[in-house]
């Protein structure tokens, strides 16, 4: 080979020996270069947050039909689904407050609410959230409930006895009540019969479609969490350490059901055939129609998670609380976990 | 060599030989002296040696692993057969490993958290306001009701349920925490293992890991490394006896393999560093050299004997006298590439560094000088230890690597080691740095403490942690909401990674305590609206509790708190995620009040040591090769004789990367010692062949010739040196400590290859290339020696 490159004359040999002689250091001066200049970042743009992830706490969740499923939780996180829950999609919204409940009117149309009195309305199924003005207290603000009604009716029960109105789907909130200290938790409407639950056992009931309330006198002192009427007439509260109210005359009078557990039940349905009620470490308690017959157990031993809302979808449960999860046919399934 | 150096050296070489004796009673009485200091030398392991200098993650972790907790993290797992872990045969379990870890020498009293420790507190409210009490210290339940009702405050509890009660209720962790500098990893090993012991069985398993429990371990095995270190001794003198048939072959090799050693450690001694057991395989690497220069002498000299010299110290003296180049160049390339790992700033390198560069500058002696004036004494009359006779096949294989190389086949050699080059190059970018698998690469992945791990890490959110430093600006930072939800959503950024397995802070606990004023609403599960609510809620989670109990969430001035995360591996790739993470959440969501700071914890150390090693080991090899370069061409003045010898480093490199990468071996702290301290020893072989050639050179023109001469004499040393020392080595691998094996491994490759470069590829590439340093040119031929015996040319 040197041979040849003798043949080649003077020029290249010339050539091939300060090529050979700087190739040290051009090899040495990339490695110093690599070592100090290169780094290695790992690839971590691939790594998408589940929609549903471990820490996200859903307080609510709503089922306007079909297969469509809102929940809002911490953090003002809204998630939909359009498959009864199998799979889910996080929707922006202009807020970071805790959003402690979701209604809907239709598949379209939803409002949510939560801490320091923050409101978000959609009328586009939630591709686009706004937070609406809703009156304020100096004290405190935070909203527990919300409940949507035909022709754009919501109501909105919180801290400070909060009781707001909206009649336009959830765009202009009018404060119904003075501020007293005491929180309500539920606001519920059968027609123009309707009742309101909060601390200290307060029950509240109005026959005008809530333009007067009367307050009803409460065989208890623990805090009422939730109430729901299947009829004008019948009706379950439920609240704090297992209490269980059920009243049989349009919420008039209240009968306090034998105590089966000291957990707190936060929500009570009636679910076409049963009333079902959920609260702390996963205990559930059910009734016949005539709220009579009570029982008290956990959806599954394996699971002790707090609820704070179940709902009924054709099929199935829905339930939020600690975790987002589906009850079918008694079998329950937490999502976001696989 | 020029003329006059070669008389000049052979003065000083005469001079040696004829005081002899007093030369050999100064070696011995140094010897013993080092001998003396080297017996004392403390063989243990110290983590924080590991540890990068100055690196901000490490400063992060000193300032705040007493509050936060370190690195020395043990955590034990009792887990149950059947049933769940709330009956008196566990709990009881629970309470006596707690209280026996109490007296454990090292363990930092105040981090011992368990179901039965103290500092597990339930809070509840009460008629008199929140009270916070211990879920089970001081005493165990008495009977059923109790237990079901410490199964529900514990199940009603984030802080227990979850991190020390597994959610399946089938085990329950119990964590203790080493100081730093106190620790013994020996003791602590086996306090902890007799603790674990006695609590095994009535259907109940313990599983105990941490890094306390692993460098215990490895010393534990201390004995049987030694003991396989004897054993390979013991082979190579089989071997070189095997092969050479003589005593002197046999037994001077050794003998500067110990002095070498010897003096290294005393050296070690005097310099006040110590020995980590796990890099007892690079004093294998090291003895290789000196044992490989010295097998060079040896040979050369029964050459030289074979070829009829007059006298033992004649013979002796030859041998030196051709041999001094290529040996004194190969120790000193050796030494320098060693030395330049002293540059990454890693304690432990630097100080294997120098030991390792005093070791092999040692060679100089104990080989050059010793092994020369041993030969001296040995007879010249051929007489055979044994009649086994193996030089007809040596010589047999090396006419063949002859033959191969000066054969038209010398061109496929040189295209396939640039082949092998480029495609191993390549290769070798899938190398992980940091560990490659999950569970300790120290250990066989079927050995019960990695099995101990995948369990815990199954069961649990995950025993290794690393911690980020929420640091307020002001007093009473961590109280503002801002601050707290800003922890808060960092830890579900971060838990949004498949092997975080959780996280806490004080942005957990103050939702819980919100809770239960709140008549345990869960709506109300959720930080205080104001600095003042939560410095209320920080106020009634202490009040009752001890002081330090708060102490792992945030300082008692609430300036600066502890976001802990737990991961179920600390891979490589999963750190590098997580930091990379961190960063780019700390990037997009600045605090006002408080700036996160990176990162302490097993984890967090572990990454500063990830983003140290691989820029420091690339930075290595470039000064290896600078000083490889500098030595070439300072002794054979010639840039181009630089070039020729990088090449088998850059090749063994390449290969030596490549096969980690294959056998998923990460460049993580454990292996980087031996991996820096092997980047130079591709080439020393070569340097005697190359040499050997040129040198023949001197005598007439015929390289074709001069290479057969060459591989047949410096080849023959070559060629025993390997293939006793990689039968040897192979030993290393019936190690109970994984990583011995394959450190045992990787030297065996680093042999291979420089054997095989110095055999095939560099006489191949001489012939192919043809290079002027060695075989000169018309205007610089080589200097024609003046006849053999320098006696004769006066």
């Amino acid at each position: 080979m040197l041979k040849a490159i003798n043949k080649l004359g003077p020029v290249a040999r010339g050539l091939s020996a300060t090529g050979t002689s700087s190739l040290p250091v051009l090899i040495i001066g990339g490695l110093l270069y690599a070592a100090f200049f290169v780094k290695a970042e790992p690839s971590i743009g691939n790594l998408d947050a589940h929609p549903l992830e471990r820490r996200d706490a859903f307080y609510s969740v709503a089922a306007p039909g079909g297969a469509v499923l809102w929940a809002a939780g911490s953090y003002g996180k809204i998630v939909r689904s359009e498959d009864g829950g199998k799979s889910w999609a996080v929707q922006d919204t202009p807020v970071v407050a805790h959003l402690q409940s979701i209604s809907a009117w239709d598949a379209r149309r939803a409002v949510a609410v939560g801490n320091r009195g923050v409101a978000v309305v959609t009328d586009d199924g939630g591709k686009t959230w706004k937070e609406v003005k809703v009156p304020r207290s100096e004290v405190a603000n935070k909203l527990l409930q919300v409940r949507t009604y035909p022709d754009g009716v919501a109501w909105a029960v919180g801290e400070v006895g909060a009781v707001l109105k909206s009649t336009d789907y959830g765009a202009t909130w009018e404060r119904v009540q003075a501020e007293k200290d005491q929180a309500w938790n539920d606001i519920f409407f059968v027609g123009r019969a309707g009742w309101m639950v909060g601390e200290f056992g307060q029950i509240q009931r109005s026959t005008d479609a809530g333009q007067t309330w009367v307050s009803v006198a409460s065989p208890v002192k623990n805090s009422l969490m939730s109430v729901y009427f299947r009829d004008a007439d019948n009706g379950v509260a439920v609240g704090l350490a297992g209490t269980v109210l059920v009243s049989s005359d349009g919420g008039a009078s209240w009968k306090e059901a034998p105590p089966l557990t000291r957990e707190h039940l936060n929500c009570v349905i009636w679910d076409g055939s049963h009333w079902v009620a959920v609260g702390d470490k996963g205990i559930r308690v059910t009734s016949d129609e005539a709220g009579k017959d009570w029982k008290a157990a956990r959806i599954s031993d394996k699971d002790l998670s707090w609820r704070t809302q179940i709902v009924k979808t054709a099929d199935d449960f829905v339930l939020a609380g600690a975790n987002l999860a589906v009850l079918h046919q008694d079998e329950l399934r937490i999502l976001g976990r696989e | 060599m020029k003329n006059a150096t070669f008389k000049a050296l052979a003065q000083v070489i005469d001079w040696v030989l004829r005081h002899r004796v007093p030369v050999l009673a100064a070696i011995v009485g140094f010897t013993a002296v080092m001998g003396y200091l080297a017996a004392q030398i403390e063989v243990k392991t110290v983590f924080s040696d590991l540890l990068p200098r100055n690196h901000p993650y490490v400063e992060v972790n000193n300032q705040f692993k007493q509050t936060f907790g370190g690195s020395n993290m043990v955590s034990i797992m009792l887990e149950v057969e059947q049933g769940d872990v709330f009956n008196m045969t566990v709990l009881s379990k629970v309470r006596q490993i707690t209280q026996e870890l109490q007296k454990v020498e090292g363990v930092d009293t105040y981090q011992i958290a368990s179901l039965a420790s103290k500092k597990m507190k339930e809070v509840r409210a009460s008629t008199e306001g929140i009270e916070s009490r211990p879920l089970m210290w001081p005493g165990l339940p008495k009977d059923a009701a109790e237990i079901a009702t410490l199964r529900e405050a514990v199940l009603n509890n984030p802080l227990v349920y979850g991190p020390y009660v597994s959610i399946d209720m089938r085990a329950t962790l119990i964590t203790a925490d080493f100081i730093d500098g106190a620790v013994d990893y020996v003791k602590a090993y086996r306090q902890i293992e007799e603790i674990a012991g006695r609590a095994k069985g009535d259907g109940v398993l313990v599983r105990v890991v941490g890094e306390p429990i692993l460098y215990g371990l490895v010393n534990h095995y201390l004995g049987e490394t030694l003991q396989i270190f004897m054993v390979t001794v013991g082979a190579l003198v089989v071997l070189l006896l095997l092969i050479t048939r003589t005593w002197h072959g046999t037994a001077l090799p050794l003998v500067t393999g110990v002095v070498s050693a010897i003096w290294a450690l005393g050296a070690a001694k005097l310099m006040h560093f110590h020995l980590d057991p796990l890099v007892i395989v690079v004093a294998f690497l090291i003895t290789a050299q000196a044992i490989s220069n010295s097998v060079q002498l040896i040979s050369r000299f029964d050459d030289e004997v074979a070829a009829g010299a007059s006298s033992a110290a004649a013979a002796a003296r030859a041998s030196l006298l051709n041999l001094f180049k290529p040996g004194m160049l190969a120790i000193v390339a050796d030494a320098g590439c060693v030395l330049v790992v002293a540059l990454t700033p890693i304690p432990m390198l630097e100080k294997i560094s120098y030991i390792g560069t005093v070791w092999i500058l040692s060679i100089m002696l104990s080989a050059m000088v010793l092994t020369p004036v041993l030969l001296s004494w040995c007879g010249v009359r051929k007489r055979h230890a044994h009649p086994i006779n193996v030089q007809p096949l040596l010589h047999k294989v090396l006419g063949l690597c002859a033959a191969l190389v000066t054969s038209k086949l010398r061109f496929a050699v040189v295209i396939g080691a640039g082949v092998a080059f480029v495609v191993s190059g390549l290769y070798a970018f899938n190398l992980k740095v940091g560990d490659a698998n999950p569970g300790s690469p120290i250990l066989w992945p079927d050995s019960t403490y990695n099995q101990d791990a995948t369990a815990i890490n199954h069961k649990f959110q995950g025993s290794d942690r690393m911690f980020v430093v929420v640091s307020g600006k002001k007093e009473g930072a961590l109280k503002e909401p801002a601050v707290l939800e800003g922890m808060e959503r960092f830890q579900k950024y971060m838990e949004a990674q498949p092997e975080v397995g959780g996280s806490i802070s004080l942005a957990d606990i103050l939702p819980a305590v919100k809770r239960v004023v709140r008549e345990g609403n869960a709506r109300y599960q959720e930080l205080g609206g104001s600095a003042d609510e939560n410095g209320e809620l920080v106020y009634m989670f202490v009040s009752g509790a001890d002081p330090g109990d708060m102490d792992r969430f945030a300082d008692p001035q609430a300036k600066n708190g502890a976001v802990t995360l737990f991961f179920r591996d600390h891979q490589g790739e999963t750190i590098r995620t997580a930091i990379a993470r961190v960063k780019e959440y700390v990037a997009n969501n600045k605090l006002a009040d408080a700036e996160f700071l990176l990162a302490g914890g097993l984890v967090g150390v572990l990454a500063a040591v990830n983003e140290v090693i691989l820029a420091g080991q690339i930075e290595s090899i470039a000064f290896a090769l600078l000083v490889l370069v500098a030595c070439c061409m300072f002794t054979y003045r010639s840039t181009v004789a630089g070039m020729f010898f990088m090449v088998p480093v850059l090749l063994s490199n390449t290969l030596t990367f490549s096969y980690m990468a294959w056998k998923g071996i990460g460049m993580n702290i454990n292996t980087l010692p031996v991996v820096a301290l092997g980047i130079g020893l591709g080439v020393d072989y070569s340097f005697y062949i190359v040499d050997g050639i040129r040198e023949e050179l001197h005598h007439h023109k015929d390289v074709g010739r001069a290479i057969a001469k060459s591989i047949a004499t410096s080849g023959k040393g070559v060629l025993i040196t390997a293939l006793t020392l990689v039968t040897s080595v192979v030993l290393w691998s019936f190690s109970s400590l994984r990583l011995q094996a394959d450190m045992g491994v990787l030297i065996a490759i680093w042999l291979f290859i420089s054997a095989a470069s110095a055999l095939f590829l560099m006489p191949a590439m001489v012939y192919v290339f043809r290079p002027e340093f060695i075989v000169g040119s018309k205007r610089h031929p080589v200097e024609q020696a003046i006849q053999v015996e320098p006696a004769q040319a006066v």
